[in-house]
């Protein structure tokens, strides 16, 4: 491996990922210098309980009608945010780890998942471009957020054999990007899933105090009912 | 069913009218004069005040409702709006949040201030672009939090939009309706500007007319009588135009034995505040409520039909207020159903025979978690209670919530997308619609008429009495 890759995929990655943290630190204050909100009267629920339910929301399809309306979103939802998880593993595994990438199942499973992300990535842009009703939403930031995501599932696709005495060029453009993502991310709305246990708890707490989550359910009709 | 499509920019460039804000200054309204309600002032750097009152009333919630959205755009599958009128990109929930968002993202986000068309980060140029922004968060949204229910990662757009509202409402910018309506609430303390004389003999004349009714001439509705079990709080609507719904609740407490009675002054459970955005006038009216019943040294608050009214009082009134809850209150389905299954009133379902389907009102089921207890009753007082679907917390706005109803200039609109209410409401074949709430009668009511559906209207208080069992007269 040469000392360029080496320097790149450790002590870059190292100094990225400080600065990614930092950032993410110094925006968490900056959110907790607004003040918060209280509540002047006794619960009818459970807010902890109303939290929770929500953080949840996530993994419960269901509890969404704009979710149980279309499953396809919530299926490319899934492999997406898989392949996201494969990928940052990947970055982690390379350098530490090297061994495990040389089971080959485990290199077979890591590239069906990204390559399955890679797809929906594609998919993701067509209907970013291709709906008015996300078009007239989407910021440059969006639209690059998810070619840049796209783009890197698929030079994970070539890096996770791991295989740097045949080409170190996908292990380079795998590792470049990943420096770029961890110093681009927080600035871009990638970063929302820093956001996204806040936005859940401040909804699930209201929610869960008045007593409205943990949601009860009842919304669609009952197959086979005429009315 | 269709309904005539309006063009959207006919709204989004509805001109301000300040005739009534011009009216309110000649007449020297005290509101006013005291600068509690504030009226339009083409003099005034108005987006500059906007900033700064944006960066007074930032929270938590709210910043992390600016800063979430990831614009997967699946609000657009769940606002009435947009299912009513799929051509048309300005509907969609992120958009009308994006409006101020994109004010977010310029004066407090790093990436909008360095880079802002990275992000479609901007700024309200003049007043134009304020009189715009008026036309959406007013004439394009009910607030109904269908989409904040249905927003993956929890943004609540419904207070984005109420955010808006309130920064407007600061300086003028509001449909004449919100104005008036503001004005009334803040003059008279209720939003129907209703004296007290013109309320003191409504009540009087349905203490006459429920007298009669029950046979005992000595039955009169207990006004400002102290340490009763509760105080009940109504809409002024029902002063207004029903008062039959007073008679009907004056009559189920009266046979339910109740201690009771209403107050002469903070007896308006509802609240404009929470349409209009503006903090301070929900605080006033929910204040007035709580300290009459301190007053009056009550046991309980009971709060008649109303949605937004039932959120306003029971919920957000003492936030705004920043008034610790003292006083227990709860919706008089509440009190239906412990006087039902006490036996403190009999109740038979086949008085109302003809097919009832309930509306779930957004405030109740989808802020205020009331969706059991309409049902409950009513599965008790009708011979055919269906459900309409969806229901409960994933039913659709009336389409006259938010204030809706007091904003004429934006009827079209508000008459086109009913469509799917209308729709949902067909599909039920129920002869008579029931809902908890005036808002919501007075919205289903337009849509009925306009969509010519064979349908009537009634609230659960209307069914319960229908179906009340005077007991026999003891024969002495």
């Amino acid at each position: 491996m040469s000392e360029f890759l080496k320097i790149l995929e450790n002590e870059v990655q190292i100094i990225a990922l400080a600065f990614m943290g930092t950032v993410y630190f110094i925006r968490l204050f900056w959110m907790f210098r607004f003040k918060a909100s209280n509540e002047f009267t006794p619960p009818v629920g459970n807010p902890r309980l109303g939290i929770a339910y929500s953080m949840m929301n996530v993994a419960m399809p269901w509890a969404m009608e704009s979710v149980r309306r279309n499953w396809s979103f919530y299926l490319q939802f899934v492999i997406f945010h898989i392949g996201v998880v494969a990928a940052i593993s990947a970055t982690f595994i390379i350098p530490y780890w090297p061994q495990i990438f040389e089971i080959e199942w485990v290199v077979s499973l890591f590239q069906i998942l990204l390559a399955a992300a890679f797809v929906v990535g594609i998919i993701r842009l067509i209907r970013r471009i291709s709906k008015p009703a996300l078009r007239i939403i989407s910021t440059p930031d969006d639209y690059f957020s998810l070619i840049l995501l796209t783009a890197f599932f698929a030079s994970g696709i070539f890096a996770v054999p791991n295989k740097y005495e045949i080409s170190e060029w996908p292990l380079i453009i795998f590792f470049a990007m990943t420096t770029f993502f961890l110093i681009y991310v927080p600035f871009s709305k990638i970063s929302h899933y820093l956001y996204y246990p806040f936005t859940r708890y401040f909804l699930g707490k209201v929610m869960g105090h008045r007593g409205v989550f943990p949601r009860k359910r009842g919304g669609e009709k009952p197959a086979g009912l005429k009315n | 069913m269709s309904a005539k499509t309006i063009n959207i920019e006919d709204i989004l460039n509805l001109p301000l009218d300040t005739k009534e804000q011009k009216k309110a200054l000649m007449e020297q309204a005290s509101c006013v004069r005291e600068g509690r309600l504030k009226v339009y002032n083409l003099d005034n750097d108005n987006v500059k005040k906007l900033l700064e009152l944006l960066r007074e009333k930032l929270n938590r919630s709210v910043v992390g409702s600016m800063a979430a959205c990831v614009h997967c755009g699946m609000c657009a599958e769940v606002c009435h709006y947009s299912l009513a009128r799929p051509h048309d990109p300005t509907m969609v929930p992120a958009y009308k949040g994006e409006q101020i968002r994109r004010i977010f993202k310029r004066h407090f986000d790093w990436t909008g201030r360095i880079f802002p068309w990275w992000v479609h980060a901007t700024s309200p140029q003049n007043d134009e672009d304020l009189n715009r922004l008026k036309n959406i968060v007013f004439g394009t949204c009910t607030a109904c939090r269908r989409c904040t229910l249905n927003c993956p990662m929890g943004v609540d757009t419904a207070i984005l939009v109420r955010l808006t509202r309130g920064l407007l409402t600061e300086l003028g910018i509001v449909p004449e309706g919100v104005f008036v309506v503001s004005k009334d609430q803040w003059e008279t303390g209720n939003q129907m500007g209703v004296s007290t004389e013109e309320y003191l003999e409504t009540l009087e004349w349905m203490s006459e007319e429920v007298a009669e009714e029950l046979g005992d001439p000595n039955f009169k509705i207990p006004i400002d009588k102290p340490d009763c079990d509760f105080m009940y709080t109504i809409n002024p609507r029902e002063v207004k135009y029903d008062p039959r719904s007073i008679g009907q609740a004056a009559k189920i407490f009266y046979l339910a034995g109740e201690s009771w009675t209403m107050p002469s002054f903070g007896w308006d459970m509802t609240n404009f505040g929470l349409f209009s955005g503006d903090d301070k006038l929900g605080a006033f009216v929910a204040k007035n409520l709580y300290e009459a019943a301190k007053k009056l040294r009550v046991k309980r608050i009971v709060i008649s039909e109303c949605g937004h009214g039932y959120r306003s009082t029971r919920w957000e009134g003492y936030n705004w207020a920043k008034y610790q809850q003292d006083i227990p209150s709860e919706s008089v389905l509440v009190t239906l159903i412990r006087y039902i299954s006490e036996g403190r009133i009999k109740v038979d379902s086949s008085r109302n025979s003809l097919p009832v389907t309930y509306h779930d009102s957004c405030n109740l089921a989808r802020s205020g978690d009331i969706t059991e207890e309409p049902r409950w009753i009513l599965q008790r007082v009708c011979k055919d209670f269906r459900e309409m679907y969806p229901n409960r917390a994933d039913n659709f706005c009336c389409t006259g919530g938010g204030g809706a109803l007091s904003m004429v200039e934006y009827k079209a609109l508000r008459m086109e997308v009913a469509k799917i209410k209308a729709e949902q409401l067909k599909a039920t074949g129920a002869k008579i619609v029931c809902t908890s709430c005036h808002n919501c009668v007075d919205g289903l009511t337009d849509l009925i008429k306009y969509y010519k559906l064979d349908m009537q209207v009634a609230q659960i208080i209307e069914l319960v009495a229908n179906a009340l069992v005077f007991p026999e007269k003891k024969v002495s």
